[in-house]
């Protein structure tokens, strides 16, 4: 079983700093977020650049270079729903530490981002969705269907290249849904597919004090299930501890003592 | 049915350590494969051997060692007789006077005696400390400080003593050193986890894990180095990659087959040559469970092992 990955969620155009950096094309604070993120653990870096529909290839352009030659070529996952700018994305990006990811493609309108990954040779994540979210596994499988369907055409190998997102979905007010979640996850896994997860939508809504206990219960719950990567916040420590004492529990990392300084 | 070849190749590998300087450097490690497992992939540097003598002098009572040895009375000369050795990439030399346990010789007169040895070798030297972890801690310290520009292999560091030898030896004087765990492979990767968080990189590392002579409970010793090598390969646990160092002359010399002699138990047959063979048969079992480098004291079995390695790489 290959090792967990963490995708740092924090270069993400909602936050305002990030949003002024990209605003003025002045990369420091971008890449400081990177940084830290990637002390903390994070294998990825998610670059969440809004819809960007005025200037997305301009600013992929440029952050993509910016953030790689300042971070050792960290690996990256491009985060628009603008497809010209996540093409300009993957035309500047360096895969020597890892290849890059597509944020995303679903089973709808946006499936032909899996076309434009596998022209990059880049891993394309699949969100189980076509209009909203989905409202059963039932939907699920029939979004994972189609996906499955248009990877295998775009010549791409489903088991490695594509990351299948079943929708967290915010327990404040879709408590029900929560265990079909967890058992696609497990469906995924027994198929042999890899997955992902945005993991902190599902406590949204809740209080500051009560979130980092909720996403690292979901996070082991998920890992034991079988999920394979999740989109998370790297600075929050009980939720990168839970990420290793998941592993170590799961006998995926060896047992020190020092596990959680590692 | 037609065999199909599936190698077992890693993109983790095992850490590179260098120790000697020149032309006569050995190289530990670097291989992306199981141990032995030449045909997998070629091994970048296959595993070496190491000839070790104490600053008491060669084990003249075993024929062999005095003929190996013979005319070769300064500590000079005997270094230089080991580097001569046939099949062995380095020289290993243990302190054994300094145990405050035994004969708690100073540190300033085991320094002396480790400058002779290493402005005599013409091979990369690996010193053994005397086994007292406190003693040590100062001691290799000094040897480190000492022998500065000759990139030595210090053994060993233990949980007790890390701190001190990782900043000396390592960090100020710039040798290196190994991480002594015994046959747990939770501790051997804690032990690196600290010596790390000291600021010592993998390659100024290596590990000794534990020993058995072979039929003396070596099962736990095989199953600790398997471990270890498929947490390194298979899971690329940098944690546990450095290169694995053993040495077992002191183990294999000291059970019942290699000590009694003949007259008591004629059906085993001359003493020597069970003393031989049993540090053959634990050498390559080493080899075969993990361990990059293996240390020996007959010359028969050094050159028996290395002819073994030299067929199967």
């Amino acid at each position: 079983m290959d090792k967990f990955i963490v995708i740092g969620e924090r270069i993400h155009v909602i936050s305002p700093e990030i949003k002024e950096a990209i605003g003025t094309r002045n990369p420091a604070a971008i890449i400081a977020r990177g940084k830290v993120q990637l002390e903390a653990g994070a294998d990825y870096l998610d670059v969440n650049i809004g819809p960007a529909e005025r200037d997305g290839v301009e600013i992929m352009k440029w952050i993509v270079p910016e953030l790689q030659r300042a971070l050792d070529n960290a690996p990256l996952v491009l985060d628009t729903v603008n497809q010209d700018a996540i093409r300009a994305g993957l035309e500047a990006y360096n895969p020597a530490k890892g290849r890059a990811v597509v944020n995303s493609a679903d089973a709808g309108e946006r499936i032909s981002n899996l076309d434009l990954a596998a022209e990059f040779g880049a891993i394309s994540i699949g969100l189980l969705m076509k209009k909203g979210v989905p409202a059963s596994n039932d939907e699920r499988n029939e979004y994972l269907q189609t996906i499955l369907e248009h990877a295998m055409e775009a010549g791409m190998d489903p088991a490695e290249d594509v990351w299948f997102d079943p929708l967290t979905l915010v327990i404040k007010g879709m408590q029900e849904k929560q265990e079909e979640f967890l058992e696609f996850i497990r469906v995924l896994k027994e198929m042999g597919l890899k997955s992902t997860c945005g993991l902190s939508n599902a406590s949204n809504g809740m209080p500051k004090h009560v979130r980092p206990v909720v996403d690292s219960v979901l996070c082991a719950m998920s890992i034991e299930c079988g999920l394979t990567s999740a989109i998370m916040n790297p600075t929050d420590k009980a939720l990168m501890d839970t990420v290793k004492t998941s592993e170590i529990v799961l006998n995926r990392t060896l047992y020190a003592d020092s596990f959680l300084d590692i | 049915m037609p065999f199909t070849k599936n190698p077992q190749v890693f993109t983790a590998k095992v850490t590179e350590t260098v120790i000697g300087t020149g032309d006569t450097a050995v190289r530990l490690g670097g291989e992306s494969v199981f141990p032995l497992y030449a045909f997998d992939a070629e091994f970048k540097n296959p595993p070496i051997l190491g000839i070790d003598f104490s600053d008491k002098g060669p084990d003249r009572h075993i024929p062999g060692i005095a003929a190996f040895y013979e005319g070769a009375e300064s500590l000079a000369d005997i270094a230089k007789r080991a580097s001569a050795a046939e099949g062995a990439s380095f020289v290993s030399f243990s302190l054994k006077s300094a145990d405050p346990n035994g004969d708690d010789e100073s540190i300033e007169e085991s320094v002396a005696k480790c400058r002779e040895v290493a402005g005599a070798v013409t091979r990369p030297l690996v010193i053994q400390g005397s086994g007292n972890a406190e003693k040590d801690a100062q001691l290799l310290g000094k040897v480190a400080e000492a022998l500065e520009g000759q990139n030595v292999l210090l053994m060993s560091a233990l949980e007790d003593n890390y701190k001190g030898i990782a900043v000396g030896a390592v960090l100020a004087y710039g040798q290196k050193i190994a991480a002594e765990s015994a046959v747990d492979i939770n501790l051997a990767k804690q032990l690196n986890v600290m010596i790390s968080q000291q600021g010592v990189k993998n390659d100024s590392m290596a590990m000794h894990v534990g020993v058995a002579a072979a039929g003396y409970g070596f099962e736990y010793v095989a199953s600790a180095m398997e471990r270890i090598r498929g947490a390194a390969l298979s899971q690329n646990d940098d944690m546990l990659q450095t290169p694995i160092v053993t040495p077992l002359a002191n183990e294999v010399w000291g059970v019942k087959e290699t000590i009694v002699s003949e007259e008591d138990f004629p059906e085993w047959g001359p003493v020597e040559e069970r003393g031989i063979q049993m540090e053959v048969a634990t050498a390559m079992a080493c080899l075969a469970s993990g361990s990059n480098a293996v240390i020996l004291k007959h010359p028969e079995s050094v050159k028996t092992v290395s002819t073994v390695v030299s067929e199967l790489m």
